[in-house]
C-alpha cells in the first residue's frame, strides 16, 4: 500500500543517533567545553569548594529566570519585564520588612512579605498576560512597556517612602525565621561536610572552609524539575507546546490557549520573585537597579539552552545546561584576573548567534524543510 | 431509508449587510458520502462552519437524529458527534503523532500526569483501522507526508465520537497518489457504516468516485441536489460551476 511505504521511508534510528539528534546535544557539549575549558585556565580555582558555590549561585540565578523565558518562549511569548519585575519584587518585599505592610497591616515578618509581594506580581503578571492576548498585540511591545513601567514604579516608590533607591541594613531574618532561611540561607550542607570528610573543603586554618550552598540553588532545582515534569508528562506541557507550535491548531482541538498564556506570564512573574526574594534574604539589601538586564539574559540563555524564538519546541534540561554555560562564563573573570570581563558579552553575543543557527536547522529538521 | 442523523432546514447566514447562506436545506445519513460541491464563494466553508459551531446560524434549523440543537460553540458541535476535518487539519507540526491525536483530550493518570503507552498504541492502532500504518506515534507530525496528515485527522475525529465528520477540501493541495489514498480512506470510513460524511470538494472525479449524495452551492443557495445515480455528467458540470450552462462559457470563450 502506498501508505504503508511512505511510513517506511522514515528511518530507523540506533541510540546513539538519537542521542545526537537531541535538541540539548548542541547546548551540552558547550557546556562540557566550558567547563574544561574554565577548569585549566583557572587552575582549578573555579571549582574548588568557594568557587563552586560562587559559580553555582549565579547559575541558579539564571537558570531560576531562564527555566520562566523558556516555558513561556515554548508558548510563542516573550517577557521583557522578567528584570525590572525583579527590581520591583526586591523593592516591595525589602520596604514591607522595613517600613511595615501596607494599609497599615502593621509589622511584615519574612512570611508575609513575601506572600503579599508575591500576590502583586502575579497579580502583574496575570495583567501582563490578559493584556497580550486579549489586545492581539505582540507581547514583545506589551513586555516592553512593562519593562519601562515596573522599573519607573519602583524607583519613585523608593524615593517617596525610603527617600533612597536602596535599602540596605535589615537585620538579618535568616536567625530566627526558617522562611528565610528557605530563600536565604544555605542548602545541600552534606556536599560540603562530606567534601571536608574527605580531607577537602580545607581553609588556610585547617578548619571546614565552605557550609553549604545558597539556597537558590534549591530553588533552581526545584523550579527546573516541576518545569520539566509539567512540560513533559502532563497535559497542561501540551498544552504549552501546541500553544506555541500552532495556536489555531491547538484552539480548533479545545486547549484553552489564552489561560495557558496568561498562566505562563504569572510563571514568569513567580520566577523573578524567587529570584528576588532569594537575593533580599540572602543579602539583607535591596536596590532599585536590581535585575537590569536579566530579562535579555533569560531569553538568552533559554536560546542557547535550543529553545525556539519562534515558540512550539524546546527543553528545560536544554536550559538548565545553557545557564551553567553562560554562569560559568560570566563568573570566569573572577577566577581568570587576567581576562576583561567584557569577553563575557562578545561570548554570550558568539553563542547566541551560533545557537539561533543550530535552533533553526533543527526546526527544519523536525518539520520536513518548511 | 434510514433517518438522516443530521439534518439542516432553511439555514441562514448573515454577517453585517452580507448574506453568505440564504436558506441551505442538507441531509446526511450514516454510511454515506454527501459531496457538498460548489465555486469559491459558494458558501461552502461558511456551512460547515455554522455546523461545526463556528458560527452561530442567523436563522434556520440544525437536527440531529431529528432533535433540534443549537451550536454555540466547537465544543457543543463535536459533543454532539461533528468532527470537523479542516484543511489546515488544525496539526501542530512540531508535536508528536500521538500528541496532536489526543490534543485537548489528553488520557491522565492518577497524578495528571499523561498515560503516553496507552496513547501511543491507540493512536497507532485507530490510523492503522483507516489505512495507515505508521510504525513510530512518538515522530513529530513535520515528517508526515499531506496525505498522512489527512489521516491523522479522520482517525482522531472518528475516536473522540464523531458520528457526522466533516472534510474540508481534504484532497486540494496533495499530489495524485495521496489524494487516492484520501479518497481510500473515506471508503473505509463509509464502510463502518456508522459514520456520515459530508465531504467538500471541487473535484468532479473525486466526488463521483466515493459520493453518494450530492448538494450544490451557489451564491450561498442550494442549487441541485441529489444522489449520485441521479444526476448525470452534464448535469454535474452545470451544477459545479454555479448553475451557468456550460454552453454558454464556451461560447463566451470561443469569442476571445
Amino acid at each position: 500500500m502506498a501508505n504503508t511505504n511512505e511510513a517506511g521511508r522514515l528511518k530507523q534510528e540506533t541510540a546513539i543517533e538519537k542521542i545526537i539528534r537531541r535538541p540539548e546535544i548542541g547546548s551540552f557539549v558547550v557546556m562540557l567545553v566550558i567547563i574544561v575549558a574554565l577548569a585549566i585556565a583557572s587552575e582549578g580555582k573555579s571549582f574548588n569548594a568557594l568557587g563552586l558555590k560562587n559559580n553555582v549561585a549565579i547559575i541558579a540565578q539564571y537558570g531560576i529566570i531562564a527555566t520562566g523565558a523558556a516555558v513561556l518562549m515554548i508558548a510563542g511569548e516573550f517577557d521583557l519585564s522578567i528584570g525590572s519585575m525583579i527590581g520591583f519584587a526586591g523593592m516591595a518585599m525589602s520596604m514591607m520588612l522595613k517600613w511595615g505592610l501596607p494599609f497599615g497591616m502593621g509589622e511584615a515578618t519574612p512570611v508575609t512579605a513575601f506572600a503579599v509581594t508575591l500576590a502583586m506580581t502575579l497579580a502583574l503578571g496575570w495583567l501582563i498576560g490578559t493584556v497580550v492576548v486579549r489586545s492581539g498585540l505582540s507581547s514583545f511591545i506589551v513586555t516592553l512597556a512593562f519593562l519601562f513601567l515596573l522599573r519607573g514604579v519602583t524607583e519613585v516608590s523608593f524615593r517617596l517612602i525610603n527617600k533612597s533607591t536602596q535599602i540596605s541594613g535589615l537585620p538579618d531574618y535568616k536567625e530566627e525565621s526558617w522562611f528565610a532561611n528557605l530563600l536565604g540561607g544555605d542548602v545541600f550542607g552534606w556536599f560540603y561536610d562530606l567534601w571536608f570528610m574527605l580531607g577537602g573543603n580545607l581553609n588556610r586554618r585547617g578548619e571546614q572552609w565552605v557550609e553549604g550552598f545558597d539556597a537558590r540553588f534549591l530553588w533552581w532545582l526545584v523550579i527546573a524539575g516541576i518545569a520539566y515534569f509539567v512540560l513533559s508528562r502532563t497535559q497542561i506541557g501540551n498544552w504549552i507546546y501546541a500553544t506555541g507550535d500552532n495556536k489555531e491548531a491547538a484552539r480548533a482541538n479545545g486547549v484553552p490557549v489564552n489561560r495557558v498564556k496568561i498562566g505562563l506570564f504569572m510563571f514568569t512573574a513567580f520566577c523573578a520573585t524567587m529570584f528576588a526574594a532569594c537575593q533580599v534574604f540572602d543579602t539583607n539589601t535591596s536596590d532599585a537597579a536590581k535585575g537590569n538586564l536579566m530579562e535579555l539574559f533569560a531569553i538568552a540563555i533559554a536560546v542557547v539552552g535550543g529553545t525556539l524564538m519562534t515558540g512550539g519546541f524546546g527543553s528545560v534540561i536544554g536550559v538548565v545546561f545553557g545557564a551553567i554555560t553562560v554562569g560559568l562564563v560570566a563568573n570566569a573573570v573572577f577566577f581568570i584576573p587576567a581576562i576583561d570581563g567584557a569577553w563575557f558579552r562578545v561570548f554570550l553575543g558568539g553563542i547566541l548567534l551560533a545557537a539561533v543557527f543550530a535552533n533553526e536547522r533543527i526546526r527544519k529538521r523536525i518539520t520536513g524543510g518548511i | 431509508m434510514a433517518d438522516p442523523y443530521l439534518r439542516v432546514e432553511g439555514l441562514v447566514k448573515r454577517f453585517g449587510p452580507f448574506t453568505a447562506l440564504g436558506g441551505v436545506d442538507l441531509e446526511v445519513f450514516p454510511g454515506e458520502v454527501h459531496c457538498l460541491l460548489g465555486d469559491n464563494g459558494a458558501g461552502k466553508s461558511t456551512l460547515i462552519k455554522t455546523l461545526a459551531g463556528v458560527h452561530e446560524p442567523t436563522d434556520g434549523k440544525i437536527y440531529i437524529e431529528g432533535k433540534p440543537v443549537e451550536f454555540r460553540s466547537p465544543r457543543d458541535a463535536s459533543d454532539a458527534g461533528i468532527g470537523t476535518v479542516y484543511q489546515d487539519l488544525a496539526i501542530n507540526q512540531l508535536l508528536s503523532v500521538t500528541r496532536n491525536f489526543f490534543m485537548g483530550r489528553e488520557l491522565k493518570g492518577p497524578l495528571g500526569t499523561l498515560r503516553m503507552d496507552e496513547m501511543n498504541m491507540i493512536a497507532h492502532d485507530e490510523m492503522l483501522k483507516i489505512g495507515i500504518d505508521f510504525s513510530d506515534p512518538t515522530q513529530a507530525v513535520g515528517t508526515m507526508s499531506g496525505g498522512q496528515r489527512q489521516t491523522l485527522a479522520i482517525a482522531r475525529a472518528i475516536y473522540f465520537g464523531a458520528k457526522v465528520l466533516i472534510l474540508d477540501e481534504p484532497t486540494s493541495a496533495l499530489g495524485q497518489k495521496q489524494q487516492m489514498g484520501v479518497l481510500k480512506t473515506i471508503k473505509k470510513v463509509r464502510a463502518r457504516g456508522d459514520i456520515a460524511i459530508i465531504f467538500i470538494t471541487h473535484n468532479e472525479i473525486h466526488s463521483r468516485l466515493v459520493g453518494d449524495r450530492f448538494t450544490f452551492l451557489a451564491l450561498g443557495q442550494t442549487i441541485g441536489a441529489g444522489t449520485n445515480a441521479e444526476i448525470g455528467d452534464e448535469e454535474m458540470r452545470r451544477l459545479m460551476s454555479g448553475g451557468a450552462e456550460m454552453g454558454d462559457l464556451e461560447q463566451e470563450l470561443a469569442a476571445i
